[in-house]
């Protein structure tokens, strides 16, 4: 090419590009719009693998927990939530048992029958008022 | 919104919307010469970018451009060629006409300057664009991308999938055809 070809083109690259500049803005938002629809179908077709690395990492993390937890000798105390008194709840814990299991329950339950039957001899005692002076 | 803003953006995000927003308007340009509509493309530059970005992504940037501009080309050549379906299917209530040689290679493109064209501030920029409108598109592909777009022979053979040599006879037509329509215009 001659000088005159290289003029003949740089003449015309310079229009093109002139061309480019005088886009009005709802043309540059709608590349703009375009653009990020392109880049955000990329963003969600890799989205899924890292998301499968995080499901497989929960669940090695959970299953080495479990395995932890099973092999590990039970304690003495039971771990108790954050902001709860320890003491509240291993008193709590101690009145449930001796309600459920006080050896005196079992055994009016056993003698269920023979009070069933001073009940209806009439020879359950009723209670007398207090005496007074005697202490009650 | 910029990638930037987004969180979850990497460094592949912020090179590729780079690259993109560097071509896009090029691109748009291209496409209306090649369609004569605005709003077909948008829709072309639109849907190349999105095949662009699902199959290239992942190349090295350096042969972005050309790729890029691959998937463009096959866009803008499949849109001649559904009008050109289109035009045969209601030519042919009048004529029986026969199919000689390539009709890209023959195809021109007489579609009025549109929007762009009219929003030039000068004589030349329009009459420069009716001229490129009215190349065919293989020779207007091969001016714009080693021309403006400045592909070298090798990268526009890639995207326009033709031979060096083609590349070569196509540039060499259309800067005959451009000089004869447009001489020296300033």
């Amino acid at each position: 090419m001659n000088d005159l070809d290289h003029e003949w083109l740089r003449r015309a690259r310079h229009l093109l590009d002139r061309s480019t500049q005088v886009l009005d803005a709802e043309s540059l938002a709608r590349l703009n719009r375009a653009r990020q629809a392109a880049l955000g179908s990329r963003r969600r077709r890799l989205a899924p693998v890292w998301g499968g690395f995080a499901v497989a990492g929960a669940s090695a993390l959970a299953l080495a927990l479990a395995i932890g937890l099973q092999r590990s000798p039970p304690g003495p105390v039971a771990s108790t939530p954050v902001g709860v008194d320890p003491s509240t709840v291993i008193a709590t814990a101690d009145a449930t048992d001796d309600d459920l299991l006080a050896a005196d329950d079992l055994e009016f339950f056993e003698d269920l029958d023979f009070y069933q039957w001073l009940d209806r001899e009439g020879l359950v005692p009723t209670p007398s008022a207090p005496t007074p002076g005697r202490p009650l | 919104m910029n990638p930037g803003d987004c969180a979850g953006s990497t460094d592949a995000d912020l090179d590729l919307d780079r690259f993109l927003r560097g071509v896009e308007r090029r691109a748009l340009r291209m496409a209306e010469m090649a369609c004569g509509q605005r709003d077909a493309a948008f829709d072309l530059v639109q849907d190349a970018m999105f095949a662009f970005v699902r199959r290239y992504a992942d190349r090295p940037p350096a042969e972005w451009a050309p790729l890029f501009h691959r998937v463009l080309d096959n866009r803008l050549t499949d849109w001649h060629r559904r009008q050109r379906v289109r035009g045969r299917w209601m030519f042919s209530f009048f004529h029986d006409d026969e199919d000689d040689g390539d009709p890209l290679d023959a195809m021109a493109d007489d579609a009025e300057p549109g929007p762009l064209g009219r929003l030039a501030d000068d004589q030349a920029g329009t009459l420069l664009d009716a001229a490129l409108r009215a190349l065919p598109l293989r020779q207007r592909q091969a001016f714009l991308l080693r021309m403006w777009e400045g592909l070298d022979v090798a990268d526009t053979a890639i995207a326009m999938r033709c031979s060096e040599g083609s590349v070569k006879t196509h540039l060499s037509r259309a800067l005959a055809r451009l000089r004869e329509r447009l001489g020296e215009f300033q």
